[in-house]
């Protein structure tokens, strides 16, 4: 016999290991006795890392970018790399920059360059979310005065500034000022020295930090997508520190510590109110009644979420009183069908919209449970395909403000309204907060609007999520966010 | 005399074209394939009737809402095509002078995401590959040792063990491996590729199961060969035994040898869910993620590679299979014979079917949907003997309801894509085709394209899994049919003017269909997993459904706090391809 064949074979096995030099590029390894982080976000980039996508949080919670202002935990603006600021009139405001701050590859923070991150913000087609369509223009005054102007007055002018989208990165990064690059222009503690793709990026601290020099050398990140693999990796101490753990493998973590924050951020069930059988105010009453969210909150949840008592969460609500509820007289389901609607990218979401259906089912609904992935879904979820919509909603955006949540999902012009709600006493409620500047007012006030959107019987509030953060037992100085944009900070440190 | 010089003489028979022409062909084929399956990818957005800017948007920024004027802003951006043909025209006629275009999501350049993606996927499933085949070998030892010594019974303990194998899901072992080996013992990193050592995992996942399919196709193909006249004679005249086992080994590969490029091919982009739980940076991940945000720039340059590749390995593939036959693939060369059936399978089978058929009967008599809240993650008891899920539900309830829903459909499944695999396999002419295009392309993109025409249900998983079940059958019968036509009977019955059907019928049918059709019945538990794993279209059974493939996916979370959740569905697959494989489909 003649040998070519298995020479055929032979080289056809081969293939395999000449391509096995193609592996994803990794990090350096650190040099000795550095503190070092390992960090798992949960999502990779989508845009590599430009603030004009939702990459704006990776870049603030990695600590690489900053804005001008920043807000507290109930939603009023802190200085930041602004450290002062004064309003002119109701639609401008001058901010004065703090001194001494250094971008990340050494030129100097000033006016020009602040008002020229924010014009390229504007540009940006579309806008960051927190400045779309208002006509946001910003020029130096001086050498470290910027002055911010919108179109119309706006009573959340400096709020708006503080959003993730609106960082402010050396002018170097603007070389394409559609997509700003964040790899050595920012300010924060931390610079980013290198991006791999989707699959890490390598922080170095900046030790000229204007806030000080932080307490670790670097941090090496990487972007799981897939929960189980960061718990995973957190278990087998290859990470220092997780976000965005699944509730269901929580209690695997022995060895760590989490960190539950609050968000505000609400799971409920809204009702088809233009068509089906929940156009009639009885019917939604009836669901109203039957659904008891304790045991989804208890069961599903594991007790680690808060019951809802209406649209937002006492933290937002601020100690006011939440007005009266009016819902119409229960009518009797009489075995009406209803299709259920959910998706699968919470993971908790299935499994809740299994027990609502089920409660659904004892008051006398027929209820079919439909779940996909969510980018198959939307266009029919905002259509009216389904008559009911169990959906996780952020309700304070980018501005730690209620009523672009409110006047987005619950009015007739709403671009994101799953009850597809249309009632006059809800809109002129909306309006009616858009309209106020303080805060503690314009929050009252919202809270009137939740009373109308309640008593319309058209979203069923279920429970408020939390964001669960795992860290090994070393690690310390961890930000708690309730709007989840910070994480790492000057002060994080981790131990032997 | 080289392989290619070979494999010239093995169809005498046909009409020859002129040569410009046939040296054109496969070029054409390719052009006309990317052309067909870039026209597919560019006309989703339309089939699905989803808005390319909404879907793109949703990517970018997942809170967002849809207003009016942003989507404007980004339509402008996407410079979408006025309709599928013009945009795939435009496509092309950039994509041949070496520009894919910059992906709608990121604004990336394609050519700097799709073909590093693709590096990663080649080395991960060319390792797999390899494992799956030394496994095979393997698991094929014993046959071999055996046939070298004339016996064609035995091996049923190996036999067993492969089709065990084979019925594994490989995303179960991921995270079983995951929990066990990296977790548990810190011997292998949980996740990330980076290095070699990010391989061990992956590959195990992809190739246990893979081998040990291809490990009883293999040891079947070997039994067969003991059979034939040659073996007797070379036994008989004195030939060493390892030259024996090596020409057996020989002949037996060339059934395996296809085989395992389509599922190197098969795997590249359709890896997603095992690149995501280890992290790797694969093409199936890229291919999902763009298949879902409607970036048609990347889908399509992921879908033209990956056709390209798979026209390549199916060329390949019959390349190898004729140099692996050598001087016998000429006419007469070959002398297949029936093989003994293998005695006493069939009990085995029936006692395993009936322990699977009492727990399901069982399973029966209870409430799969009551839910108890209170009994979440339930352990063993007496009153629920299996365990309950995440809801309080009675896994042995749900188990046997689920029982008529996966093992039903996915038998009728694998008898329609068995009659479709023989017949596309027995009409094929060994050319590379449209079962290679097929194969190449990611489950996602054929799902959402079904679901876009079918709608989101039952029947459009059913028509999704079909499309590609049959290919290996198919692949697999044109291997077998190519050795049976070169027989020495077969060029008998055609030279004295026997008609087609009467060679179909009585020369080939009867020596390709045991092989298939065992094949058929070991792939039963995969298609039961591969009806569940389009759920996240939407396609399948219904979300509450106690299906059994879509319970392991919802049970895997919780691997480690309550076990019997993933144990009970996947022994209840193992089972079925144990009794599967153990199914006499010999005369």
């Amino acid at each position: 016999m003649s040998r070519p064949a298995p020479r055929a074979v032979g080289a056809l096995l081969v293939l395999p290991a000449l391509l096995a030099g193609c592996f994803a590029p990794g990090a350096d390894a650190p040099a000795e006795g550095e503190q070092r982080l390992a960090l798992a976000l949960a999502f990779p980039p989508v845009a590599a890392l430009s603030p004009f996508s939702d990459d704006a949080v990776l870049v603030t919670r990695m600590g690489v970018g900053e804005t001008l202002v920043g807000l507290d935990e109930a939603g009023d603006p802190t200085p930041q790399l602004a450290e002062s600021w004064a309003r002119v009139d109701d639609r401008t405001v001058t901010l004065d920059l703090r001194a001494g701050v250094q971008f990340h590859d050494g030129t100097p923070l000033d006016a020009e360059a602040a008002a020229g991150a924010l014009t390229a913000a504007a540009a940006a087609s579309p806008a960051p979310r927190s400045i779309d369509g208002l006509g946001l223009t910003a020029r130096a005054v001086d050498e470290d005065t910027v002055e911010v102007q919108l179109a119309e007055p706006d009573p959340l002018l400096l709020q708006r500034l503080a959003a993730p989208g609106l960082v402010v990165l050396a002018p170097a990064a603007y070389g394409d000022p559609a997509a700003p690059d964040p790899v050595g222009t920012g300010t924060g503690p931390f610079e980013l020295t290198e991006l791999r793709g989707a699959s890490g990026a390598t922080l170095t601290a900046d030790a000229d930090h204007w806030g000080g020099a932080p307490e670790l050398d670097g941090v090496d990140v990487t972007f799981p997508a897939d929960a189980a693999a960061r718990t995973a990796g957190l278990r087998a101490g290859e990470l220092d520190v997780a976000v965005n753990l699944p509730i269901a493998q929580l209690p695997t973590l022995t060895d760590t510590e989490v960190l539950s924050v609050p968000l505000p951020r609400l799971v409920s069930l809204s009702l088809d109110t233009a068509d089906g059988p929940f156009a009639d105010p009885g019917l939604r009453a009836a669901a109203v009644a039957a659904i008891d969210p304790q045991p989804v909150v208890d069961g599903v949840y594991e007790g680690r979420a808060d019951v809802a008592e209406g649209l937002f969460n006492d933290d937002t609500a601020g100690g006011a009183d939440r007005p009266a509820v009016a819902l119409p007289p229960a009518s009797d389901p009489a075995g009406a069908s209803i299709r259920l609607a959910t998706y699968s990218d919470r993971a908790e979401l299935p499994e809740a919209a299994a027990v609502l259906a089920e409660q659904l089912r004892q008051a006398g609904f027929a209820v079919e449970v439909v779940v996909a992935e969510y980018a198959t879904l939307e266009t029919d979820l905002l259509a009216g395909t389904y008559d009911a919509v169990l959906a996780s909603r952020l309700y304070l955006g980018d501005t730690g403000d209620p009523v672009g949540y409110l006047a987005a999902d619950l009015t007739c012009a709403g671009s994101y309204n799953l009850a597809r709600l249309c009632d006059p006493a809800v809109d002129a409620a909306v309006a009616a907060a858009a309209d106020v500047a303080d805060p503690q007012e314009r929050r009252a006030a919202a809270l009137r609007a939740e009373a109308a959107v309640l008593s319309t019987g058209a979203v069923v509030p279920v429970l408020h999520e939390r964001t669960h953060t795992g860290y090994a037992p070393s690690v310390g100085g961890l930000a708690t966010d309730p709007f989840d944009r910070l994480l790492l900070t000057a002060e994080t440190t981790v131990g032997e | 005399m080289t392989a290619a010089g070979r494999a010239g003489p093995a169809a005498p028979h046909r009409p020859r074209r002129a040569p410009g022409l046939a040296a054109l062909r496969p070029g054409l084929t390719g052009l006309a394939a990317v052309a067909g399956t870039g026209l597919l990818v560019g006309a989703l957005p339309w089939l699905s009737g989803d808005d390319p800017a909404r879907t793109v948007l949703r990517a970018r920024e997942v809170e967002r809402e849809p207003d009016p004027a942003v989507l404007d802003a980004v339509r402008e951006q996407l410079d979408l095509p006025a309709d599928p043909v013009r945009g795939t025209l435009g496509w092309l006629g950039h994509a041949v002078t070496g520009d894919l275009g910059t992906s709608w999501v990121s604004g990336q350049p394609v050519a700097e995401v799709v073909p590093p993606a693709l590096g990663v996927s080649l080395t991960l499933t060319g390792a797999a590959a390899l494992a799956a085949v030394l496994l095979a070998v393997l698991l094929a030892g014993p046959a071999l040792r055996r046939a070298a010594d004339g016996r064609g019974d035995g091996g049923r303990a190996v036999g067993v063990l492969a089709a065990a194998l084979a019925a594994l899901p490989e995303f179960v072992l991921a995270v079983v491996g995951v929990a066990v080996l990296a977790v548990g013992w810190g011997l292998l990193p949980t996740s990330g590729f980076t290095g070699p050592e990010h391989l061990v995992l992956p590959v195990l996942a992809l190739a246990l199961p893979a081998g040990g399919l291809l490990g009883r196709v293999l040891t079947g193909a070997v039994r067969d060969i003991a059979g034939e006249g040659w073996v007797r004679s070379w036994r008989a005249a004195g030939v060493p035994r390892a030259a024996v086992q090596g020409a057996v080994a020989r002949r037996a590969l060339t059934v395996v040898v296809p085989q395992v490029l389509l599922l190197l091919v098969g795997t590249l982009g359709a890896s997603a869910v095992i690149e995501s739980v280890f992290d790797v940076p694969g093409l199936g991940r890229v291919a999902l993620a763009a298949a879902l945000a409607q970036d048609l720039p990347v889908v399509q340059a992921a879908v033209a590679l990956l056709v390209l590749l798979g026209l390549a390995a199916g060329g390949v593939g019959v390349l190898v299979h004729r140099a692996l036959l050598g001087p016998a693939g000429t006419d007469g060369g070959l002398s297949p014979e029936l093989p003994p059936p293998a005695p006493g399978a069939g009990r085995w089978a029936a006692g395993l079917l009936a322990v699977l058929l009492l727990v399901v009967a069982a399973g029966l008599l209870r409430d799969p949907d009551a839910q108890d809240l209170t009994d979440r993650l339930a352990a063993p008891s007496w009153a629920h003997p299996l365990g309950a899920d995440a809801l309080g539900r009675d896994v042995l309830a749900r188990f046997g309801a689920g029982a008529l829903h996966s093992v039903g459909l996915a038998l009728l499944i694998s008898a329609v894509v068995l009659v479709v695999g023989v017949a596309a396999g027995l009409a094929g002419r060994g050319r590379a085709g449209l079962a290679d295009v097929l194969n190449a392309l990611p489950a996602v993109v054929v799902g959402i394209a079904v679901a876009a025409v079918a709608g989101p249900s039952l029947t459009g998983a059913v028509v999704a899994v079909c499309l590609v079940a049959w290919i290996p059958l198919a692949v697999h019968t044109r291997t077998l049919a190519a050795e049976a036509r070169a027989s020495g009977f077969h060029l008998a019955a055609r030279t004295s003017g026997a008609g087609r059907w009467h060679l179909v019928r009585h020369h080939l049918l009867p020596l390709v269909l045991p092989p298939v059709s065992r094949h058929a019945l070991l792939r039963v538990p995969h298609t039961a997993l591969a009806l569940a794993g389009l759920s996240f279209l939407g396609l399948g059974a219904g979300a509450e459904s106690p299906e059994w493939g879509r319970t392991l996916a919802d049970g895997v979370t919780y691997l480690e706090r309550a076990p019997w959740l993933v144990a009970v569905p996947a022994a209840g697959l193992v089972l079925l391809g144990v009794a599967a494989g153990l199914v006499r489909t010999g005369r």
